[in-house]
């Protein structure tokens, strides 16, 4: 049976506006999604990381009348909760319950997003976690997040968009319990609430819901943001130094296009073709590991995807007025990595020159209509995307890419490539223990040499000269090199 | 169908609050084995258009039995996309793309899963391909090399993170013979040395990539008797094997043990406390006790994670539990303390924690809360093919049927507070118990 998408506008006065996405149906199951399109990209300038505070004292912290510790007592028989999940300009509250709990479950769930408790010690123990996740968690534990985290933030400085979510551990610790408040009153309005269930509610449960969350503020008053990132004169190489064993990459630029534009469809296939993510039979992956055996996986993006390392399919509800093409680069030993990050622009370079083959445009395309049957597998999936295209103002996602790449041409997809992509004036980053052996390594044409432990065939130690004096651009004067307890400090 | 499932399931499960439990898997499934040896479960699901194809056999690091092999099975997951005479890596690639497949696989101790999610008018096609590689899986020698260097760059993927070092010294420090003494992904001198190992990688896929050892598991919007005949058809003439792997027994600990990490960049300090645990059993009370053990005493709403994370906020996390293996594997708490000075005085908490309920009953209420949540919990997940074939995957690694998962469930409903004091007592002992701290070379984090 294939489930109706109701969408709905629901006027509570003239002037706010909440938005409604709903998809009964049977299932036993209720799934919650509320998104207020409002997020780290609102943080004030010396304050990054209070958008994400304020969702987690929400979701982290008590009520006016439960402390934390009553509210997960009471969840735990339901094997419930309510999770939060803050992106530039999206903030999101999810959860499920199965049916039977569902006067309980939403009880709790109301009363955690309309009467926070604001008490110091969650935020004390909210704050220091934060903290902790960008010390350790991030810094510390996860190089290859780290790389594509300062990616962004280098490629958005001086923009809405130029830090990291989680915020800076020194402006985290400025941040009062007033700030979290004030955040909460001006940003958790109607009009950036779209409200989205799924599963077998009644339709009394829906009013309801729209009526409690009624209460709230009408408008945000924060004027519309306009992202306009910096442009990048020449290719320029953030080197950040730790103690680490290999050489972790994320390299790009912004582009001017997103889901709805005209060129979206053909740049998903560029990107499918070029590196889609964590799957074996893209462009890098196959000439950087399949080929060459040196790393994990390589792949590319023209959306935002956080946790890759992670998860196999893009997290929903992080959607941005303003994307970037990027390119991971998984760690490659130092002896390797000159070599590896030359090969990946050299091959970024070949796709800007040539596009892509007509039989991979025609492969790709069937993939991608089918592939997008995987992403949309859950109810709880096909609300998110459901969520996402209000925001990008398209119709259901499924139907978008299936008909737009029913009529897309290879030509299209090759004339997009052209115009958004390139092989110079990038930003890169590397993640190592040698800063400035990598960097010698890295700027001229080298040459950067690579040795394998089995003979190759001719074909690739002939292309391996190619790429070994593959000039990328980077000249000594644009390196940076920033040791890693400056990051997000 | 998932939907009427689910509904009945949640009639049975309401109705059931006193009486024995019964169905916990909600769908109805085809079991049937080939006369290779070979073992297939079809549930069909509601999931419209697609099918999830979860293949997995029953060798995983455990079955590492040689030294300077570990990270063997590892290496194997990834030597099986290199391709056969029929199916390049690329044309496997191409037909995967072609039916719009998600696609990957993973190792463990005890087993190697292969899955792929796709439109189900392709399933003849993956399935074929499925069988050619795992009976005619051919690779040269230089491409063996090329793939030991993709393993390595997912262990320096993994290296950066502590928890993956102090994981290798628990394993390595709590086990004297048995293969649970290393990591699934071995240690690094092995890994290091793989690319001289090509003889060996042959004898392993001999070994271990045989019916007997292979449970095939295709859910979602498929019948049983034509997936049958199309499983029959491409993976009825595989030859059965005769190899079985004589896994090390451990013999019983006589004492504590301890271990220290020092690692070289500023981190939290990271407290591991292990026991030697029991094996996965649906037919004892053992194992299924010590998991809501874990909940009541160390999970989110336990009094210690109450006191030690939320309120005195010296941990930045607390969990404990076992990974359900063939044999007999770590119990384990994990900490994660925000001052390395609270290390003596959160060490002894968790062991007064422990020896406080080897002497006194936990709450029954608090005890019948664990068994709803785990009963809600399984069910809520079950809510797509994938994950439905993912969850019926961890348990055919371990009892190769479905079955296993009512039994399982039913031995949890029938815990008694005194159950759980029974198997704190009997497992969670000093002469079994092993330590581990890991302190960064610098402190880090909000403490400091």
């Amino acid at each position: 049976m294939k489930w109706l998408l109701f969408v709905m506008v629901f006027s509570v006065e003239a002037i706010a506006q909440m938005r409604i996405v709903a998809l009964p149906g049977k299932s036993p199951v209720v799934t919650l999604r509320l998104v207020f399109t409002t997020g780290a990209a609102r943080d004030p300038e010396d304050k990054p990381g209070l958008a994400r505070l304020t969702a987690e004292m929400l979701t982290g912290g008590g009520t006016k009348d439960l402390t934390y510790n009553q509210i997960v007592d009471a969840f735990f028989p339901m094997a419930a909760s309510v999770g939060s999940q803050v992106d530039l300009e999206m903030t999101t509250f999810s959860g499920a319950t199965h049916v039977d709990n569902l006067e309980a479950y939403y009880k709790l769930f109301r009363s955690m997003l309309l009467d926070p408790g604001w008490r110091e010690d969650d935020f004390k123990r909210l704050k220091d976690s934060a903290i902790n996740s960008l010390r350790v968690g991030l810094r510390g534990n996860n190089d290859e997040e780290l790389g594509k985290e300062v990616l962004l933030s280098e490629l958005y400085r001086g923009t809405p968009y130029g830090h990291y979510g989680v915020g800076a551990v020194s402006a985290l610790q400025r941040i009062t319990i007033d700030d979290v408040k004030q955040f909460y009153k001006q940003h958790y309005t109607q009009s950036n609430l779209i409200l989205g269930i799924a599963g077998g509610y009644t339709p009394a449960f829906l009013d309801r819901l729209k009526k409690d969350f009624g209460a709230l503020p009408a408008k945000d008053s924060a004027p519309a943001l306009a992202i306009r990132p910096p442009a990048i004169a020449h290719t320029h190489a953030m080197i950040v130094e730790k103690n680490t064993r290999s050489v972790a990459y994320s390299l790009g630029f912004p582009i001017d296009v997103r889901r709805g534009d005209p060129d979206f469809p053909a740049l998903l296939v560029m990107q499918s073709y070029f590196g889609q993510h964590r799957e074996s039979g893209g462009r890098l992956f196959q000439r950087i590991r399949g080929i060459r055996g040196i790393n994990y996986g390589d792949y590319d993006y023209i959306e935002y995807f956080p946790r890759g390392g992670l998860v196999l399919e893009p997290p929903p509800n992080v959607a941005r007025s303003s994307q970037a093409f990027q390119i991971w680069i998984r760690p490659a030993e130092p002896p390797q990595a000159a070599f590896t990050l030359r090969l990946a622009v050299f091959e970024l370079n070949k796709l800007v020159k040539e596009g892509i083959p007509q039989e991979d445009f025609d492969r790709t395309k069937e993939f991608l209509s089918k592939f997008v049957n995987v992403l949309t597998k859950t109810k709880r999936a096909e609300l998110a995307y459901a969520i996402d295209s209000l925001y990008y103002g398209i119709p259901n996602y499924n139907a978008y890419i299936k008909d737009a790449l029913a009529k897309l041409t290879r030509d299209q997809v090759n004339a997009a490539i052209r115009k958004h992509l390139r092989a110079d004036r990038l930003q890169i980053v590397a993640v190592t223990d040698h800063a400035a052996d990598l960097k010698r390594q890295i700027v001229g044409a080298g040459p950067s040499t690579i040795e394998y432990n089995s003979p190759k065939p001719a074909e690739i130690l002939a292309e391996d000269k190619i790429v070994g004096a593959f000039d990328i651009g980077l000249r000594a004067e644009d390196v940076e090199i920033v040791p890693v307890e400056k990051v997000f400090e | 169908m998932i939907r009427l499932c689910l509904l009945l399931f949640c009639a049975v499960f309401l109705a059931s609050a006193a009486d024995p439990p019964s169905k916990t898997f909600p769908f109805p499934y085809t079991q049937e084995d080939l006369a290779n040896g070979l073992r297939l479960v079809t549930i069909p699901t509601d999931s419209p258009n697609l099918v999830s194809v979860f293949i997995v056999v029953q060798t995983g690091s455990r079955n590492e039995v040689e030294p300077g092999k570990t990270g063997f099975a590892h290496l194997f997951e990834h030597m099986m996309f290199r391709g056969t005479d029929k199916y390049s890596p690329q044309k496997y690639d191409e037909t995967l793309k072609r039916a719009g497949a998600a696609s990957n696989a993973n190792t463990s101790s005890d087993r190697t899963v292969f899955h792929t999610t796709f439109s189900k008018e392709d399933l003849p096609t993956i399935l074929a391909m499925e069988a050619d590689r795992f009976e005619n899986l051919k690779y040269s020698l230089e491409d063996f090399k090329t793939e030991t260097g993709a393993v390595l760059g997912e262990y320096n993927k993994n290296s950066a993170n502590p928890g993956s070092k102090l994981e290798e010294i628990l394993a390595d420090t709590a086990f004297d013979r048995h293969t649970y003494k290393h990591t699934t992904m071995g240690f690094l001198k092995d890994v290091q040395d793989m690319p001289n190992q090509y003889d060996y990688s042959i004898k392993f896929f001999d070994r271990y990539y045989r019916p007997e050892y292979t449970t095939i598991i295709v859910a979602g919007d498929v019948d049983a008797k034509q997936t049958r005949a199309l499983v029959e058809k491409s993976f009825g003439n595989w030859p059965r094997g005769s190899y079985h792997a004589d896994i090390p027994v451990e013999p019983k600990q006589q004492g504590p043990r301890e271990a220290h990490v020092d690692w070289p960049s500023p981190t939290l300090p990271l407290l591991t406390i292990a026991y030697k645990g029991p094996a996965y059993s649906d037919a004892s009370k053992d194992s299924a006790a010590l998991d809501v053990f874990a909940t009541l005493v160390f999970g989110q709403s336990s009094e210690l994670y109450q006191k030690l994370v939320v309120r005195e906020q010296k941990l930045d996390s607390l969990g404990a539990g076992s990974p359900s293996s063939v044999d007999a594997d770590l119990f384990t708490i994990n900490a994660r303390l925000k001052h390395v000075e609270d290390l003596p005085a959160i060490r002894a908490e968790i062991l007064a924690a422990v020896k406080r309920f080897q002497d006194e009953l936990v709450p029954a209420d608090k005890l019948e809360a664990v068994k709803k949540r785990e009963r809600y919990g399984f069910t809520m997940r079950l809510d797509n093919s994938e994950s439905v074939a993912q969850t019926v995957a961890e348990y055919v690694a371990l009892r190769r049927t479905p079955d296993t998962i009512d039994k399982l469930y039913a031995q949890y409903g029938q815990l008694t507070p005194e159950d759980l004091r029974e198997m704190a007592r009997k497992y969670l002992i000093e002469s079994g118990r092993t330590i581990v701290t890991l302190t960064g070379a610098t402190a880090a984090g909000a403490g400091k």
